[in-house]
């Protein structure tokens, strides 16, 4: 017990709060009037019971939900539920703490006028805004190490009880941080390709200017359904770069992630599909299934491959051979994958965990800065606004694929334009390039398909979501805030 | 021995030429949603605060002192005019610094404790742990919380508030303290605290800053006083300048032999006329009686859950003279001079005549001795103050 590393841990912890260690750090690193805000904020959170209750909450989550759904007793379905709803979860209640804490130690305090004593006082406004937001981040990252780290030991805890094969595949495939290689993008080559047959068609029999554009989709949509189907009886190589990665991969055994649809239903569910994998010139490299795998369509399979089957290069060659009655469809962008592991799944855990806390960030920054002008009610309810917006871009991005808002008149089969679209498409397509800044990771899918988070990964988050679009928008807040006239608000309480 | 009054504050050294608050043109328009002025609180003002002053603002309710305190602060921005505070704006930090503010109501921290909440606002004057402990410790004796340092200002009572609020804007030892409504909530006993301290303070050469509609809070400590009235300046003056009444003299003694009496009268009379002098015994007033009467309950150790009578001011704030050793103390009262009471300017009113009937109880010929047959109105009066006396110790506690 002594040697558990949770135990020692939490012992270290207890110590370093016994002697006042973090205050000290905090004086140390952020100065001692930032440091003060910060431990008051504390305080706030502890002594109206927000701590508690969240913590409590956070952990009821960790354990009720494992508990209230049932896995289906794969090492995947565990996972499913273990990672992925419980880290959503937590994700979701946390964000939800995080902006109602922020709109309300702020705004609050001027309402109730607290913060005119407060900004009397040798402590310039920026330095109260940041004391606020470094105290939420601080009481968030104990959150989250304390919510984090009861997943992760629940995790390896029932991990043990898993029969041996799943353990096999949670150990390989999912408790992993595996890195993914695909073909080179054909983007480019579809487009020229794309141009290349439109001009073609347009000297063979014009077409009026406004059914170019719809011309051009349709060749393009052809080439592509070219390049992804697989016709019966017929191959379809992938050639695929390991990159850097091949430095490292040698005696390690390569997954393969395949996932296909099709057009006719098979009476069995599944279909055939034999694969070969490495350089076909040498027997002693290449590896190949005897038999058809009998896969399901529109999900994705993995395939363990033996090692060393890449070329010097490290271009890893792929084959899948139809051996059905119907056309497969490989997906261009999802149809083969190879995944190898890169490091292990705690450290990978540990950087999901930081992408997290990248988001709470901006949770705190949105909700201080709503409350920099705002009331407690109408900033927390615009700052949930925003929120709610940013999780559900599908209208916009829509919006922005079809080039308006109208929507399409079916009569004249054309896009209805109006005067807000002017303004309306434009502003969309910023408000997705800034949300998508921060919607562009997905942690919690990493870590329950075992893909790894790269460091790189982790730091572009932090730049993106905190240094960005948390540096604009705490800009802004602490520019309202030492703007405002602080006495205007009347203590109501 | 006569002994002559004076209606001055028995304070302040004298304040010196350096201005530490310069106001000039000063307009604060409030304005609704669309921009539209709603209020004119402060109307074009104009007035300085030298060093070592008690400066008064006063008016009556919304007539702009507590926005004009708030401008002062930083807290609302001018429409128009220019604020200086030590030669800069009042929202530049170290300005700040140098600043204590006391608001018009509790705005502190509910959750926090009295000692948490001192300790909090010395990290803001990046006091280092021992001299915020050291002062904590002093303020919440001098504001007579040290007893209830563990309780949240949550649960304090108004009074409690307050003191702990003066307690905060103590804890930098200011050279500016902003006083918005100080004795609001208080009892008596607090207020009399409250306004030894503010001459405490002015004697160390701070300076005073008062808003009230209290007249005596004022009469009592300030200096110089500004009256406010509809966000304009009516007046502002010395409180000399402004109440003095040079026509007429006021002449406390003890008593006097009858003899004595009617010939100092019979001298006055003959140049002033008999119209105008007027003799009577000068009483106390509530303040000083009720003092009076707590002063003995607390001889008698009667308990208080609440917060009990501060004790003396606290040393930082009264510089070194309460830590100088006592043969120091003894030399300093055989070395320095005695405070001697200037000319008193009268403030009495005249009445008519002469009441020779009190001037007979007046003029016995042992004025240290009760009168053995006490006039009617002085057998009132003692009903009175008995009962009075009755009525404050129920409030005490129902003790005698």
């Amino acid at each position: 017990m002594a040697d558990n590393p949770v135990h020692i841990s939490s012992s270290v912890f207890r110590v370093l709060l016994r002697l006042g260690f973090f205050p000290w750090f905090a004086r140390l690193v952020f100065g001692q009037k930032i440091a003060a805000v910060m431990g008051l904020t504390w305080k706030a959170a502890f002594r109206f019971r927000l701590f508690i209750v969240v913590a409590v909450l956070l952990l009821a989550a960790v354990v009720g939900l494992p508990i209230l759904l049932k896995d289906d007793g794969t090492a995947r379905g565990f996972t499913q539920i273990l990672l992925t709803y419980t880290l959503t979860t937590i994700t979701a209640l946390l964000g939800l703490s995080t902006l109602w804490l922020a709109c309300g130690t702020l705004a609050r305090d001027i309402e109730e006028c607290q913060m005119q004593v407060v900004a009397t006082k040798p402590i310039a406004r920026w330095q109260i805004w940041l004391g606020k937001w470094l105290g939420i981040m601080s009481l968030n990252a104990v959150l989250l190490a304390l919510a984090g780290g009861s997943v992760y030991v629940l995790l390896m805890y029932r991990a043990t009880k898993l029969p041996a094969t799943e353990q096999h595949i949670l150990k390989n495939e999912v408790l992993v941080a595996r890195g993914s290689a695909k073909e080179a993008s054909m983007d480019r080559e579809i487009e020229v390709e794309t141009e290349r047959q439109l001009q073609e068609r347009l000297q063979k029999s014009p077409v009026s200017a406004a059914d170019v554009a719809q011309v051009r989709t349709m060749i393009r949509e052809r080439i592509k359904s070219e390049l992804q189907s697989l016709p019966p009886a017929m191959g379809r190589p992938w050639r695929i770069d390991l990159g850097y990665a091949k430095n490292y991969l040698a005696g390690r055994p390569l997954y393969l992630r395949v996932k296909f649809n099709s057009a006719e239903k098979s009476p069995s569910g599944t279909f055939g599909v034999l694969l070969q994998a490495g350089e076909p010139q040498k027997s002693k490299n290449l590896w190949a299934t005897r038999e058809p795998l009998s896969l399901a369509p529109d999900t994705f399979h993995e395939i363990e491959i033996p090692a060393d089957l890449f070329n010097e290069e490290g271009i890893l060659t792929i084959v899948a051979f139809n051996p059905n009655n119907t056309t497969l469809l490989f997906p261009l962008d999802e149809g083969m994958e190879v995944l190898y592991r890169e490091s292990d799944f705690g450290v990978n855990y540990l950087r999901g965990l930081g992408i997290i806390f990248c988001w709470m960030a901006l949770l705190a920054t949105l909700g201080l800065s709503a409350a920099s002008f705002l009331s407690f009610p109408v900033a927390a309810f615009c700052s949930l606004a925003f929120l709610l917006m940013g999780l559900s871009t599908g209208t916009l991005s829509s919006a922005v694929q079809d080039g308006t808002v109208m929507g399409y008149d079916e009569e004249s089969n054309q896009a209805g334009s109006s005067v807000v679209d002017v303004v309306a498409i434009p502003f969309f397509k910023l408000a997705l390039k800034v949300i998508n800044l921060a919607k562009d990771f997905s942690p919690v899918e990493a870590l329950s398909t075992g893909r790894s988070i790269t460091w790189a990964e982790l730091a572009r988050a932090g730049v993106q979501i905190i240094l960005l679009m948390g540096g604009i928008m705490g800009a802004f807040g602490i520019w309202a805030f030492t703007r405002r006239e602080l006495a205007v608000a009347q203590n109501q309480s | 021995m006569t002994a002559v009054e004076s209606t001055k504050p028995a304070s302040a050294a004298p304040a010196s030429s350096e201005v530490v608050v310069s106001v000039r043109g000063l307009t604060k328009v409030f304005k609704d949603f669309w921009g539209r002025p709603k209020a004119r609180a402060v109307n074009d003002v104009d007035f300085d605060v030298k060093r070592g002053e008690v400066f008064g603002l006063l008016g009556p309710n919304g007539s702009g002192k507590s926005t004009t305190v708030k401008m002062l602060l930083g807290l609302l921005n001018p429409t128009k005019g220019h604020i200086e505070v030590f030669g800069q704006s009042p929202r530049h930090v170290k300005t700040k610094a140098r600043i204590g503010y006391l608001p018009e109501e509790s705005y502190l921290y509910r959750y926090l404790n009295s000692r948490e909440t001192l300790d909090f606002f010395g990290n803001l004057f990046e006091l280092d742990k021992g001299e915020r402990n050291n002062r904590a410790e002093q303020l919440l004796e001098m504001v007579g919380l040290n007893q209830t340092r563990t309780r949240a200002v949550g649960e304090f009572s108004k009074g409690m508030q307050r003191r702990i609020g003066l307690a905060q804007a103590l804890i930098n030892d200011p050279d500016l303290v902003i006083l918005d409504e100080p004795t609001s909530g208080l009892d008596p006993i607090g207020c009399r605290e409250i306004k030894d301290l503010i001459l405490a303070l002015a004697r160390r050469g701070k300076t005073v800053i008062l808003s009230s509609h209290l007249l005596s809070d004022v009469e009592d400590v300030c200096d110089r006083v500004v009256i406010y009235y509809g966000g304009k300046v009516q007046a502002l003056g010395t409180l000399q300048e402004l109440l003095a009444k040079p026509d007429t003299l006021r002449i406390t003694t003890p008593v006097l032999p009858r003899e004595t009496m009617e010939r100092v009268l019979a001298t006055i009379r003959k140049d002033a006329g008999a119209a105008e002098v007027r003799v009577d015994n000068p009483t106390q007033n509530l303040e000083s009686y009720f003092l009076e009467v707590v002063e003995k309950a607390k001889q008698a150790a009667q308990q208080t859950s609440g917060a009990q009578s501060g004790a003396r001011v606290a040393a930082y704030l009264r510089g070194d003279a309460e830590t100088k050793p006592s043969t120091e103390k003894v030399l300093e009262k055989l070395t320095l001079p005695q405070a001697t009471a200037p000319i008193s300017t009268p403030v009495a009113e005249a009445k008519p005549s002469v009441n020779e009937q009190k001037l007979d109880a007046l003029t016995k010929s042992e004025p240290a001795t009760t009168p053995t047959k006490p006039s009617q109105a002085t057998e009132e009066k003692a009903a009175d103050l008995s009962k009075a006396d009755e009525k404050l110790s129920s409030l005490l506690g129902g003790k005698k």
